[in-house]
């Protein structure tokens, strides 16, 4: 590492700190201009049964406009006048309308109107405010009196509140989505909530707050009819004082170490990771929540809450009324016995792979390959029909032997692995010996490979546990399906028991999830370890 | 060699014979019913009559549902491949580097692969419901949506989502055979090609994709058998409405041969089945191997 010269780090941290104060000025001078554009309804009126165009419509049109005249003088706005007309006929069959004029404003509202309104969203432009605050004087902190030392050289005391500015210039960044997020909730969803007959508590007081916020307090009563039209879009100062608190963020990083690339590297990485964690783990939120909803909550289109109101936990006894601890004694019997069979017949298959020369071997992992190809879905009519034959249709058994079979590939596959990767040197030695050759397998080499014989047992019994298609199609009395078949009951045509149909999805998924958690570490390497040297 | 002496010739055929048994009985046996089936007339009982020729292959690929579904098949098979492979392989390069909660992230990561297709599709079949669908729920009540969105507004956005969850829960077996590949590779490449000055992308490009390439190549011929053959989300998520035109050829020929009772066409399908399957790995295997020699 080349070090920096005193001259050329003050020099540094001096451009750097300049980007920051300039990025903070800008930022809070974006705030007072407009960073959302409504267009909303200031009043509305309705002309009763008319036709467009008669006496009656130009009297209250007339009307509409002195008070659309005087509201603009007021207001110093240009306000519109829409009319909304509905076509109806009346007893005598005549064809009349019915005009609601709307006299609609666009208004601007800046940063400072939204913090001081009292709505929530200004709450997140205030935290906004006082971190750029709190980060601008963290860092001169940071740089008070240690301007030319060189960043690795700083200490904790200076090199801390450096970081802890950047920390906090992110922090605002991420505030501004928040601001948005937060006004699509206080000026759409609550009032679609509202209008719709599903009021949030202190909802009175949000309209208090908006009709000052929008209407200087003229609306009343009428706030949340003349919300219901509201449109917004934000201004391209909202935009503005985004790339503002990113330049501001990068200059926090720059007074922190110096090196802005490797930041981001990180930041993205750090970005892209919780990103996935969030994506992957969001569908086991829904299993979970609804799960435990009851029924009326998981098909509610109005439903408020990110959580069950109530944690119905009566869902789970009655799944166990429903026939679920059978399904899942099936799937347990089937998986079991599949992974035996599949290990029985797979551990010496593996082992003459693995140890022994012989013409036909190439052949035979060839066989096992191309067995893979051949999914038993597509073999679904010729597997039911040996089934038939066999007698094996619609038992336990059968998906045990057929759940075995299509395992096999992988259980030599993975098997074959890890007998290549443990030195036969000990084997050697216990046939010299005079041990035979079973003996030398049972008692010297499958304990050195339990770890990888673990892998396949768990991987085998998952992938068994798992199954779904044959099931479906050779199973059809109820006592003798397993989970995957069992709880598709609960999403029948005719009707869907949602928190039954996750309920039991959890039952079965969990115990599962936390067996490939314990060999998630062994079953990469063995896949590939088995497939690139075969 | 790491082996073990032979006592007689016939020695390791008796090891294979359990394997050989099952595998025979179980897949081989089918396989040859499918191919005997896809030649014979079946009556609507199902009792087979004699052999009739090509006449169920002519049958299946007069099915009105034939071309589209074949299109679906391509679509499905190579938008759920391709995608998984390049986010899987984005995913494995975060899941090697050093970070913070690197344990934690590996074991949500399985997730996915861990859970059964069927419970994995319903629950993705609730979260995209029109009216009372948990997404959005959860964006309306973050305010990241200001107004409901329809999910499944036509059939070609529904079979899209169908993709996307293909490719969810695909991409943990690419990220961790892909991660398996990368962590056996020695630091000294990189070393090296620091030293020489190279960047992120020369080293990817240079070191990563060429080392990794056998576990890739191993997951993709994999993939490929698997999504071709994928059945559960399809059938639980749209069941090939509306009129098979959400359907790829698993499950066209899953509904002709046990809802339809057209067993006949249906074996056909799985013939032609078995056919593109073998042509599409049997060519990736050979372009990849033939690369490798020409290294």
């Amino acid at each position: 590492m080349n070090r920096n010269t005193p001259a050329e780090v003050r020099r540094a941290n001096g451009r750097a700190m300049a980007l920051v104060l300039v990025a903070a000025v800008l930022a809070v001078a974006l705030m007072c201009l407009p960073l959302y554009r409504f267009s909303a309804a200031v009043f509305t009126k309705k002309s009763g049964n008319t036709f467009v165009g008669d006496e009656k419509y130009q009297q209250v049109r007339a009307e509409v406009e002195a008070m659309a005249q005087e509201h603009a003088q007021r207001t110093g706005g240009a306000p519109q006048i829409v009319e909304n007309v509905t076509e109806r006929t009346n007893s005598k069959g005549e064809k009349t309308s019915m005009v609601a004029f709307e006299v609609r404003q666009v208004m601007s509202r800046t940063g400072w109107d939204f913090m001081f309104s009292g709505l929530p969203c200004g709450t997140f432009l205030m935290a906004l405010v006082l971190c750029l605050a709190a980060a601008v004087g963290l860092m001169l902190c940071g740089l008070w009196k240690a301007v030319d030392v060189d960043w690795p050289e700083l200490n904790p005391g200076k090199s801390v509140p450096r970081r802890l500015g950047a920390a906090l210039g992110l922090i605002a960044l991420l505030l501004v989505p928040a601001f948005m997020m937060s006004c699509n909730l206080c000026f759409t969803r609550q009032i679609k909530l509202a209008t719709d007959g599903f009021p949030k508590p202190g909802l009175d007081g949000l309209l208090r707050v908006l009709d000052r916020f929008l209407y200087g307090g003229t609306a009343g009563e009428e706030t949340l009819s003349l919300m219901t039209g509201v449109t917004y879009q934000p201004d391209w100062a909202l935009y503005g004082l985004m790339a503002a608190l990113a330049a501001f963020t990068l200059g926090g990083v720059l007074v922190a170490h110096g090196h802005p690339a490797a930041t981001l590297q990180k930041g993205l990485l750090y970005g892209f990771v919780i990103c996935l964690c969030l994506v992957i783990l969001y569908p086991y939120y829904v299993m979970l929540i609804t799960g435990f909803r009851s029924n009326a909550e998981t098909t509610d289109m109005y439903f408020q809450h990110m959580l069950p109101t109530r944690w119905v936990w009566s869902n789970l006894s009655d799944i166990i009324g429903r026939g679920v601890p059978r399904y899942l004694l099936n799937s347990l019997l089937l998986s079991a016995g599949a992974t035996a069979i599949a290990l029985l017949c797979g551990i010496p298959a593996a082992y003459a792979m693995a140890r022994m020369n012989f013409p036909g071997k190439k052949a035979f992992l060839g066989f096992v390959i191309m067995s893979q190809m051949f999914s038993p879905v597509v073999l679904l009519v010729g597997i039911s029909r040996l089934m038939n034959a066999l007698h094996l249709n619609d038992t336990v058994t059968g998906l045990m032997f057929i759940n075995a079979a299509f395992n096999q590939a992988f259980a030599i596959w993975l098997l074959r692995g890890t007998f290549v990767s443990i030195s036969s040197e000990m084997e050697q030695a216990a046939c010299i010996d005079g041990c035979s050759t079973v003996s030398a397998m049972l008692r010297v080499l499958l304990p050195m490979a339990a770890p990888g014989i673990v892998t396949t047992l768990i991987f085998v019994f998952i992938n068994a546990w798992n199954e779904y298609t044959i099931s479906t199609v050779l199973i059809s009395t109820n006592a003798n399906k397993p989970i995957t078949v069992g709880i598709t009951q609960f999403s029948s045509f005719n009707m869907i028991e949602w928190q039954y149909l996750f309920a039991a999805a959890l039952v079965a998924t969990i115990p599962v999830v936390i067996l490939f958690m314990l060999i998630e570490k062994h079953l990469a390497a063995g896949l590939t370890a088995g497939g690139v040297k075969g | 060699m790491n082996t073990i002496p032979i006592r007689h010739k016939w020695e390791p055929y008796l090891w294979l014979l359990p394997s050989l048994v099952l595998m025979c009985v179980f897949v081989v046996f089918p396989i040859g019913i499918v191919f005997k089936l896809s030649v014979s007339e079946i009556s609507k009982s199902g009792v087979v009559k004699g052999l009739v020729g090509l006449d169920n292959f002519r049958a299946a690929f007069r099915d009105p549902a034939f071309g589209t579904v074949m299109l679906n098949t391509a679509i499905w098979v190579v938008s759920v491949v391709g995608l998984s492979t390049l986010l899987g392989f984005i995913t494995a390069m975060a899941l090697n580097a050093e970070f913070f909660g690197r344990k934690v992230a590996r074991s949500i990561v399985v997730f996915p692969w861990a859970t059964s297709l069927v419970i994995q599709a319903s629950v993705w079949n609730y979260i995209i419901k029109g009216e009372y669908g948990n997404l959005n729920n959860v964006l309306l009540n973050l305010g990241i949506l200001k107004n409901a969105v329809n999910w499944r507004a036509s059939y070609q956005i529904e079979f899209a989502w169908e993709c996307g969850v293909g490719i969810f829960v695909t991409i943990p077996f690419v990220a961790f055979t892909v991660l398996a590949g990368l962590q056996s590779i020695d630091d000294a490449y990189y070393e090296a090609a620091t030293v020489d000055g190279a960047g992120f992308w020369r080293k990817l490009w240079n070191v990563t994709i060429p080392l990794v390439k056998p576990s890739l190549t191993v997951c993709t011929v994999l993939n490929i058998i698997y999504v071709f053959n994928s059945f559960p989300i399809i059938y639980t998520i749209t069941k090939g409405a509306p009129a098979n035109k959400t359907d790829t050829m698993v499950t066209l020929l899953y509904m002709r041969a046990f809802y339809d009772n057209q067993k006949g066409p249906a074996t056909a399908m799985s013939v032609i089945g078995f056919a593109i399957l073998c042509v599409c790995a049997g060519a990736y295997m050979m372009v990849t191997m033939r690369k490798e020699d020409a290294r």
